[in-house]
């Protein structure tokens, strides 16, 4: 299973399409905004969901383990994901 | 006195902990970030009497941001710590709570929302965490009031962690999932309606068009409420009861004369008019009892409905493109709706913004174009005597010049402008009696700043017009007025009253015998041209001086813009 995941692409969380889940890789950002992150939830090895996409490159909101937490679009292409 | 901190993550209940503890009413709200001042208060325990504090929230102690630094002296200044955690997200608080023990003050843990986590099927060990955290953990519902008796007993014995010692971030994180991992079950479940409803709710396609119904729901039951309000109980009361009865009184004591003109006006038992009279004890407590109350109460419910519910952050999320070519970003929404009820906590609530930018943008936006409830609750009765169309107008205009300087003050305005980053909670069922006292605080809050002033308003524009100061003033700027605006030369008083408070002033314009375009451009100046004293003295404490001289710079040239536009498109049509 492990060996199966590490096989996948590491793409930005930004390509992930609502309804898709994927697995955090790494968080980008400077250690500030890294630990805010953590703090809110988003940390790597956790499972992510695209709730919903705000169109005209507005924010997404993502649910990581049952917190919902909107991010801008700029700061959510930074975070890195593995689609599972 | 020893002194206890209540520490935690922000939106996990700590104010109401602390209402519960004390006694003392702190604002709470399903919003985080609500607590950004501390508040104290005593508590008795046992015979003996405690300072206790309510931190701001903040997800660690690392000193990045203002909370976190008020928050880390507030830890160091503590006898005892109150940890409120919360049991629904347990890991992501864990990292404060380990922080806080390796302090080694005397610490309990609260792990409240502890309803919350039964509901979506969260279990925790409490007996095991709390030997790996070597403190005690008092699981606790504050909205219910379960587990605070226990708080407070527990409080005298708190004790010093010997298991948690100070440590890395990164051993510190490794230090939560295994704790995690060794006391926290999830049970899953299938999706709630909560749930449902939370998504629909922030999805564009549906998300929008709810939040339009949601926003025009509000306006229309906060105009429908307040009409029904005054038209059935206030007026009746000024009317019927209250009006003969203090013209007999007055009348008894002051048959005529200046003092008799200064209490009641040129009121007669046969004309008796609580909105022309100008009277201290006719206009003066008509105007924010009967004209302005009935709004007040019913904006501050149902505001208080969407914060305790959570849907402001939703509403954040999905207005969030929009603002941000205002140079702002989705939270800029909370000072904006908070400056629909008064521009002063709306002033103070510009500190959710990150940067200097986004403040002032959000700052001087609201000071220009968003009328408080009182400045509202007076144009919708008095405005709205001439028509619906002439309200419109002047809301439809105040939107349009939102926009505009926001998208230009995001050209002018140098820094940065950030995106959005914001926790959106989940649901909560508004508890009954925190939301009619969270009114009742609000309101009361707006009867003791607002009756003083309004006192104030009308017995400085009796004296205007006694001492006929008001015929010089007029003469100096009847030229601005009546060349540039088209309002007749006495609007000055308005404009003068204006400075110290909206309602009054817009109350003066109605002896003027104006036209409706007249009424409807004085309305929107007298929001755009300057704050009210309060809110101005707020805005010079967040912004600065040179700021704020700024944004006043500001606020002169867009009325005048706006007034000349108006008077001449107004007279076209
Ligand atoms: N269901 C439930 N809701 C709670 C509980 N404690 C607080 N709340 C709600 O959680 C929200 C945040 O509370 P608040 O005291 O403002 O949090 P603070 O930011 O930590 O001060 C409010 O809407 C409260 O009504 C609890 O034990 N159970
Ligand atoms: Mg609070």
């Amino acid at each position: 299973m492990s060996d199966m995941n590490q096989d996948r692409e590491v793409v930005p969380l930004t390509t992930l399409f609502p309804g898709e889940r994927a697995k955090i890789v790494a968080l980008g950002h400077g250690a500030g905004r890294q630990r805010h992150f953590r703090t809110m939830g988003l940390m790597e090895g956790k499972i992510v969901e695209i709730v919903a996409t705000q169109p005209a490159r507005g924010p997404v909101v993502l649910n990581v383990e049952g917190t919902q937490i909107a991010i801008g679009r700029g700061m959510a292409r930074r975070i890195l994901i593995q689609k599972i | 006195m020893k002194r206890i901190s209540l520490m935690g993550c922000p939106n996990v209940g700590k104010s109401v902990v602390f209402s519960r503890l004390t006694g003392v009413n702190v604002i709470s709200s399903n919003y985080p970030g609500t607590t950004v001042d501390f508040t104290k208060g005593n508590t008795c325990i046992r015979g003996e009497k405690f300072e206790l504090i309510d931190v701001p929230g903040t997800y660690s102690l690392e000193p990045t941001s203002k909370a976190e630094e008020v928050a880390q002296s507030m830890l160091q200044e503590a006898d005892v710590v109150i940890n409120v955690a919360d049991a629904t997200h347990l890991e992501r608080n864990l990292y404060l709570t380990l922080e806080i023990l390796g302090s080694k003050k005397p610490t309990i843990v609260a792990l409240n929302l502890w309803d919350e986590s039964k509901h979506i099927g969260v279990d925790i060990d409490v007996a095991k965490l709390e030997k790996l955290l070597g403190v005690t953990i008092v699981p606790t519902c504050a909205i219910s009031g379960e587990g605070i008796k226990e708080l407070a007993s527990e409080l005298c014995v708190a004790r010093v962690s010997k298991t948690i010692e100070p440590m890395s971030e990164d051993e510190r994180w490794a230090k939560v999932g295994e704790i995690i991992g060794k006391v926290q079950v999830v049970h899953h479940r299938h999706h709630t309606i909560r749930e449902r409803i939370a998504d629909i709710t922030v999805k564009p396609i549906t998300g929008i068009p709810i939040a339009i119904i949601v926003i025009l729901l509000m306006f229309i039951s906060i105009i429908g409420i307040g009409n029904w309000i005054i038209e059935h109980l206030m007026d009746p009361l000024f009317y019927n009861y209250y009006g003969p009865w203090i013209i007999d009184v007055v009348n008894s004591f002051a048959p005529e004369g200046l003092l008799h003109d200064i209490l009641i006006g040129q009121s007669t038992g046969e004309s008796l008019d609580f909105t022309q009279s100008f009277g201290l004890l006719t206009t003066g407590l008509y105007v924010p009892f009967a004209m302005v109350l009935p709004f007040v109460i019913t904006f501050y419910f149902m505001l208080s409905l969407l914060e305790d519910t959570g849907y402001l952050p939703r509403l954040a999320v999905l207005v969030d493109t929009g603002l941000h070519k205002l140079g702002l970003h989705g939270s800029a929404i909370v000072p904006t709706i908070l400056g629909f009820g008064c521009n002063v906590p709306g002033a103070l609530a510009t500190r959710v913004m990150e940067t200097k930018k986004q403040q002032f943008i959000a700052a001087t936006l609201m000071a220009i174009a968003v009328p408080c409830m009182a400045q509202s609750a007076m144009i919708f009765g008095i405005l709205g005597r001439e028509g619906l169309k002439w309200v419109l107008i002047v809301y439809v205009t105040l939107f349009v010049v939102y926009v505009l300087i926001g998208l230009l003050l995001k050209k002018l305005v140098k820094g940065e402008s950030p995106e959005l980053l914001l926790e959106v909670p989940p649901y909560r069922k508004p508890d009954c009696r925190t939301l009619l006292k969270k009114t009742w605080t609000k309101v009361y809050g707006f009867l003791a700043e607002a009756v003083p002033f309004v006192l104030l308003g009308v017995l400085v524009v009796n004296l205007l017009y006694i001492s006929g100061l008001i015929d010089v003033l007029s003469a100096v700027f009847a030229p601005i007025l009546t060349t540039l605006f088209g309002l007749p030369e006495g609007a000055i008083v308005a404009l003068i009253m204006g400075f110290l408070r909206k309602d009054i002033a817009i109350g003066i314009l109605l002896p003027l015998g104006m036209t409706p375009q007249q009424l409807t451009i004085s309305c929107v100046i007298l929001c755009t041209y300057f704050p009210c004293v309060a809110t101005f003295v707020v805005l010079i404490r967040e912004l600065g001086v040179m700021a704020m001289l700024k944004a006043t710079g500001l606020m002169i040239v867009v009325t005048v813009a706006v007034g000349v536009a108006l008077n001449l498109i107004l007279n076209v049509i």
